[in-house]
């Protein structure tokens, strides 16, 4: 039996989002807040033994903060399992309490935790008018958290996913439309009291931990000792009893030591003469203490580990973090494996964040051996190295949606073959496509090297500030990667960069052209066909899903680049590729010819000539704020960014007025003139409208600050001064 | 593994502990049916290797209570054990887990108090003359409802009572007992994944007094036992001669009709030695036996000089003095107070004499269902914590406490309390500590249930049903204390009295025949043995229906039984009543007086 669904409705960050989990290990993918612990916490409250109090306390901060005002809502953390052989008698009494009956084959079963209203309150918004809104409020304001109970269901049919079921059963907060019911028979049953679902099942959670050594030297969360003591509750008295025997024997040794038994003389000695016989202790004896239960007798027990090879074993305190760490994990998979002998129906193994614990090398060979056949693993993780062992199939990816999370699976409703092509890529390219917020798809090396350094500067920002991924798939088979993002799967925006390879040259055959002039133009024209096939091509895959877009080079990048008003950096590389003084100097005519052909010619030529990723980044030297981002490329960032925000607005902008005039003295007073109308607009004083109007007019070559002043007075009036 | 000592059980009862195959046991009275069938369940409950559940169906609650402390006393871990009344058993095992797929159920329903119930069917028999809420008892087999009234003459009035009754009901989405079995069946017959399931949960099915089953209870039953496929084993125990609810349904199925429908191997067995009446009581109640089962005298009371008389002489106006006489005879005798019983086929009946007797023996102690002097409805969360309430803290009664304490909690629990802290210590803790200075029975525990939700911090008013059973609990109380009172009871309402509801039996036991089902007395004296009362003048077979109640309360005695059919009885314009029939026409020699 395993999890394969849980769905989160209303619970701390999540609004409404499902997981989707499989037999064996499972990821949890997401960038730190994205709610990675509260998942894990959500499955505990289902599962764990130690965390029934938790679940029948859940408080006003558990509400999804998206919802604005929580009362009158219900937190609902639903759990779907699969696979339930309903041979084992074991799992009887699970599936008696939650199996859902529609599944002829009793194979799926459903248990969810319900926070919801009391009943007297449910039958207070029950009976409202439709748009009795003031009623509503009235009846809102008054419940507290007093007023919510928790209870325990199974074999739901409800989809809790689906807003329109949430409405139904819930109600419509907004119209003020709530069902004359208070009892929903969607929601479940209650699970019977014979049934303890958190004691069916074995649950072992390893946390993220900061502090090994500490949870070691800590009794309650010393690993070794729960394993000691699961032990020494099954030790036979026959056993024990020469041992205890022993260490009586020791004790009595050890009092009877002469030294001791000298020192408690002396003791008694110096109290008569200090306090004289009258006002001593009547007795006084050292006596040893070394403790005959087998529980304490364990409890002095320590592990030694020996991590080099010098044959030295040390406590763990001496170990490596990395050592120390390994050893903590390796302690609780053990103390799981103890847990699975139990009569469980099902085990489950939580990791928090295992790249906190050990080393990325052994990271990939334990989930690779790790994989019990009756457990089922979860693990969240933010590091791409374990996401990468990770099967594609079995990853949740959690994003970040303005104030709430949601969960992806990026392989939902993907052929098998698109799945493999996909687990292959992530595999080889070790990417951080599914951490990212916004993805651009790029074909080469040139793109993955200048978009981020034109960005960077341009806006001072770096892509990573940006939250954009420029990934570059190293062909033009887009398709590959791209079909992850989807309604269904990854809802993140992603652009796709590629070059429509339309000729820069007149390809119209001549008679009079020499051979090498023939095949260039024949190949032109058929890069050409190709560019327009492939375009045809992308615009329908990528027509009607919201999360896709594509943006083209008309030619390709370098000539794109260089037609854009760059041709004075390109300028620059030429002596770093020539070393023939009439080659540069006839590169440098071309470059600066304004004639495409020329242009975009030499540019491609001496690409060429370097390596096109060789060249990319002997342009990237020579690149400056001023230079000019292609246009395809700014609507590709805007697209995968989405809008810019105000304070990522202000510090482009700072950016630029710093390009602009901190390296010219003269321009100080204009300079920091304008930083106060930045400030103005950072607080929202004036609209971007206003501040876009100041910025043309500053950054006018001509202005001074007289000339600004005047213009300020017309424009924004004297308000600021 | 759980083991007892050899003395404790006879072979035949051995034999039927240790039987691996599923069973159905006929035990004569007094032949240790109850203990046999709590050996059983500590043998199985023992044996436990997996986390299937044991589940024993008895006729009362109390009887479920009783057996499970006796398998307390034994030392056997009860966890794996649910027992119960099938009423219960529907609700817990069908309804609750199941309830969502039956449209009538899906949405939320309570179970009606019985107090509720016959002041809603009162109302409805008002326009109807000649309908009393006691005709309109039915009872559901798997074709549809049956009424226990067998004076056709009135079918017609109570059909149109009931059809009121079940539509308000279903208007206030509230289901009574019988609807219980009812929705209990439709679900397993229309999911017959229900069958499928419990079948897998529960290792074995135990059911006391088959005999009083109904149809539909029996097919409950058998569904699951099918399903199970001889995985659910079966012990069926009880006495075909002690079928005494026959005008509610109840039969004693046959064997092989049993085995045929479940599907399985079923073994019969038998218990034939009776351990508690002397050999004369056994061969006068044996002139009752109507299913020819065998009965031997095996106790220590066997050679006792039994007394076994009949008096049809006595003056109805004078039976008081005669119950009197026979008492002080049985007590002079050396017969202790708590095993006498005085028998009567109607309550109506029982109502007069126990306050003559209360009147005429002040130095005695009366015990009686019927005395309890507020809502008895099991059922009410109120009720049971009353008996906490109304018991004193002792080593004796804390097995029994900690249970109550453990439904309570659980009550509270599934009332949408939160239990967590709740722990049953706690709770005795703070009822025992609770100090009320009211002599009103009922003031005081409408005082206590207030001041022990305030030591609790809950606030009863938080949840709606706890607030109607209270409600309920107390209206139904009220009325009840009402009617005592009007019936000579001016103590009933102290709460001194209240006090000795809960406390060990140790009055004179004053009951109706149905009520006495499993217990015996050392001397039992019943009245009232008069044709139409026994048998009831509904009865069908009213020959059969005599035997059986006659066989009943004879078979309590362990060594003297004084009937009694009184002369001179009114019988409204049918003229005066005549001694029960099928008692006048057996040829016993009885002892005179």
């Amino acid at each position: 039996m395993h999890i394969s669904k849980l769905t989160l409705v209303n619970y701390r960050n999540f609004k409404n989002t499902t997981l989707r989990f499989h037999k064996g290990v499972n990821t949890i993918i997401g960038e730190n807040g994205s709610g990675k612990s509260n998942i894990l916490r959500a499955i505990r409250l289902l599962l764990d033994d130690t965390m029934v109090r938790a679940a029948y306390r859940l408080e006003e901060s558990d509400f999804s903060r998206s919802l604005g005002q929580w009362q009158g809502h219900w937190i609902i953390i639903s759990m779907e399992f699969e696979e339930i052989s309903t041979d084992e008698s074991v799992q009887a009494l699970f599936l008696h309490g939650t199996a859902t009956l529609a599944d002829t084959l009793l194979r799926k079963a459903t248990y969810n935790l319900i926070f919801r209203p009391k009943k007297e309150i449910r039958l207070k918004l029950a009976a409202l008018d439709i748009f009795d809104e003031d009623k509503l409020a009235e009846i809102r304001s008054a419940i507290t958290i007093d007023d919510y109970e928790t209870i325990f269901t199974g074999r739901s049919n409800a989809d809790f996913s689906a807003p329109a079921v949430y409405e139904s059963i819930v109600g419509d907060f907004e119209s003020c439309v709530f069902k004359s019911e208070t009892e929903f028979p969607e929601i479940g049953a209650k699970v019977p009291g014979f049934l303890s679902v958190t004691k069916e099942v074995s649950l072992t959670f390893i946390q993220a931990l900061r502090d090994v050594v500490a949870e070691f030297h800590n009794n309650r969360t010393n690993p070794l000792l729960t394993l000691l003591k699961s032990k020494s509750g099954e030790i036979n008295p026959e056993t024990m009893q020469p041992i205890t025997q022993m260490v009586r024997d020791l004790n009595t040794s050890i009092e009877n030591l002469e030294d001791v038994q000298s020192v408690r003389n002396h003791i008694r000695e110096t109290i008569k003469d200090a306090a004289g016989e009258t006002y001593s202790p009547a007795s006084l004896s050292i006596k040893s203490d070394l403790p005959e239960e087998a529980e304490k007798l364990f409890q002095s027990l320590r592990l030694f580990v020996g991590e080099s090879e010098e044959g030295y074993e040390g406590a763990i305190h001496e170990l490596s973090l990395g050592g120390a760490n390994l050893i903590y994990l390796t302690l609780k998979l053990l103390e799981f494996k103890y847990q699975r002998e139990k009569l469980s129906i099902a085990n489950f193994l939580l990791i928090e964040e295992p790249e906190a614990h050990i080393h990325t090398h052994i990271q990939k060979t334990l989930f690779d051996r790790i994989a019990y056949s009756d457990a089922q693993i979860i693990y969240t993780t933010h590091s791409t190295h374990i996401s990468e062992v990770s099967n594609v199939n079995n990853v949740n990816i959690l994003g970040r949606h303005g104030s709430f999370c949601e969960a992806y699976q990026p392989a939902t409703g993907l052929e098998p073959s698109q799945v493999t092509s996909i687990q292959r890529y992530l595999d080889a390219v070790r990417s951080n496509l599914l951490f990212a917020k916004s993805v651009i798809l790029v074909e080469g090396d040139v793109e993955e090297i200048l978009i981020p350094v034109l960005v960077k500067k341009v806006l001072g920002l770096s892509v990573d500030e940006l939250g954009i991924s420029v990934i570059n798939i190293r062909s033009t088979g887009f398709k590959n990667v791209a079909v992850l993002f989807h309604d269904l799967r990854i809802r993140k925006r992603c652009a796709i960069v590629t070059d429509l390879d339309q000729a820069f040259f007149d390809i119209t055959p001549l008679p009079t052209d020499a051979p090498p002039t023939v095949a260039k133009k024949v190949k032109a024209a058929g890069s050409q066909k190709s560019g327009l096939e492939r375009k045809a091509e992308l615009d329908v895959f990528v027509a009607e899903n919201p999360w896709l877009a594509t943006f083209y080079a008309k030619h390709t990048f370098e000539v794109d680049f260089v037609a854009g008003g760059n041709h004075e950096a390109v300028v620059k590389t030429v002596p770093k590729v020539y070393k023939d003084a009439a080659t540069i100097e006839e590169s440098i005519k071309a470059l600066q010819s304004g004639q495409l052909a020329r242009m975009g010619g030499r540019t491609l030529t001496m690409a060429q000539k370097e390596g096109k990723g060789w060249f990319a980044i002997l342009l990237a030297d020579q690149l400056t704020p001023q230079v000019q981002i292609p246009t395809y490329i700014q609507q590709a960032i805007h697209f995968a960014h989405g809008p810019f925000s105000r304070p990522l607005l202000s510090r482009i902008l700072q950016h630029r007025v710093e390009c602009r005039f901190s390296s010219n003295c003269s321009a100080a007073p204009l300079h920091a003139a304008f930083r106060l109308e930045l400030e103005r607009f950072q607080r929202e004083e004036i609209s971007l409208q206003t501040l876009k109007a100041a910025v043309a007019f500053m950054l006018q070559g001509t202005s001074s600050m007289r000339s600004w002043r005047r213009w300020r007075d017309v424009h924004l009036g004297s308000a600021g001064s | 593994m759980f083991t007892w000592d050899p003395r404790d059980l006879n072979c035949e009862q051995a034999a039927a502990v240790v039987e691996p195959s599923s069973i159905f046991l006929i035990a004569c009275p007094g032949s240790g049916k109850t203990r046999t069938l709590t050996y059983k369940i500590a043998y199985e409950l023992s044996r436990r290797a997996d986390k299937r559940i044991v589940v024993a169906i008895t006729y009362t609650r109390r009887a479920a209570d009783e057996i499970q402390e006796r398998i307390e006393d034994l030392g056997v871990d009860t966890s794996g054990l649910w027992i119960g009344t099938i009423h219960s058993f529907c609700l817990e095992w069908i309804i609750k887990p199941y309830g969502i797929y039956c449209p009538v159920l899906a949405h939320g329903y309570c179970v009606i108090d019985t107090h509720d119930r016959e002041l809603m069917l009162e109302r409805l028999c008002a326009p109807y003359r000649s309908v009393t809420h006691w005709d309109c008892d039915y009872y559901v087999s798997e074709t549809g409802y049956y009424l226990g009234c067998q004076d056709t003459r009135k079918h017609d009035a109570i059909h149109k009572v009931l059809a009121a009754y079940f539509e308000e009901l279903s208007a206030s989405r509230q289901i009574d007992f019988e609807l219980i079995l009812w929705h209990a069946h439709t679900l397993m017959r229309d999911q017959a994944h229900i069958a499928v399931l419990l079948s897998r949960v529960f290792s074995h099915v135990l059911v006391d007094e088959y005999q009083d089953t109904k149809q539909i209870q029996y097919s409950l039953l058998l569904t699951i036992l099918r399903a199970g496929r001889g995985q659910t084993k079966t012990f069926i125990v009880g006495d075909p001669n002690q079928a005494i609810y026959g005008s509610l349904g109840g039969y004693a199925i046959p064997v092989a009709d049993f085995r045929a429908q479940a599907g399985i191997p079923i073994k019969e067995m038998a218990l034939s030695r009776n351990y508690r009446s002397s050999k004369r009581i056994i061969s006068y109640f044996s002139n009752f036996n109507v299913h020819a089962t065998s009965i031997k005298s095996a106790g220590e009371h066997a050679v006792f000089p039994s007394l076994v008389t009949y008096n049809k002489d006595v003056a109805h106006t004078d039976v008081h003095d005669e119950l009197v006489r026979l008492i002080q005879v049985s007590l002079a005798a050396g017969n202790t107070p708590q095993n006498i019983c005085v028998l009567a086929p109607w309550w109506i009946l029982l109502a007069s004499t126990t306050r003559k007797l209360v009147a005429m023996l002040p130095d005695q102690q009366f015990d009686g269902p019927g005395l309890v002097p507020f809502s008895n409805d099991s059922d009410n969360f109120w009720f049971k914590l009353s008996k906490i309430l109304l018991t004193e803290s002792s080593p004796r009664l804390l097995v029994r406490r900690m249970r109550w304490a453990n439904d309570v909690i659980k009550d509270l629990g599934d009332f949408g309390v939160d239990t967590t802290r709740l722990t049953q210590r706690k709770l005795l803790r703070e009822c025992n500590a609770l100090s009320i200075d009211e002599t009103d029975g009922l003031r005081y525990l409408d005082q206590a249930f207030t001041d022990l939700f305030e030591q609790l911090s809950l606030s009863p008013e938080n949840f709606p049903p706890l607030a109607a059973h209270r409600e309920a609990f107390f209206n139904s109380s009220a009325s009840r204390i009402e009617r005592l009172q009007k019936a000579g009871a001016s103590y009933i309402n102290q709460v001194s009295f209240f006090k000795k509801v809960f406390r060990e039996r140790t009055g004179i036991t004053v009951s109706t025949i149905h009520g006495v089902k499993g217990a015996e007395f050392d001397v039992v004296i019943a009245f009232g043995l008069l044709e139409g009362m026994v048998p009831h003048f509904n009865e069908a077979d009213g020959h059969v229906a005599a035997s059986k109640l006659l066989y009943v309360l004879s078979s309590r005695a362990r060594k003297h039984l004084h009937l009694i059919s009184e002369t001179g009885r009114s019988r409204g314009r049918y003229g005066v009543y005549t001694p029960t029939e099928s008692l006048a026409a057996c040829h016993f020699i009885y002892n005179s007086d």
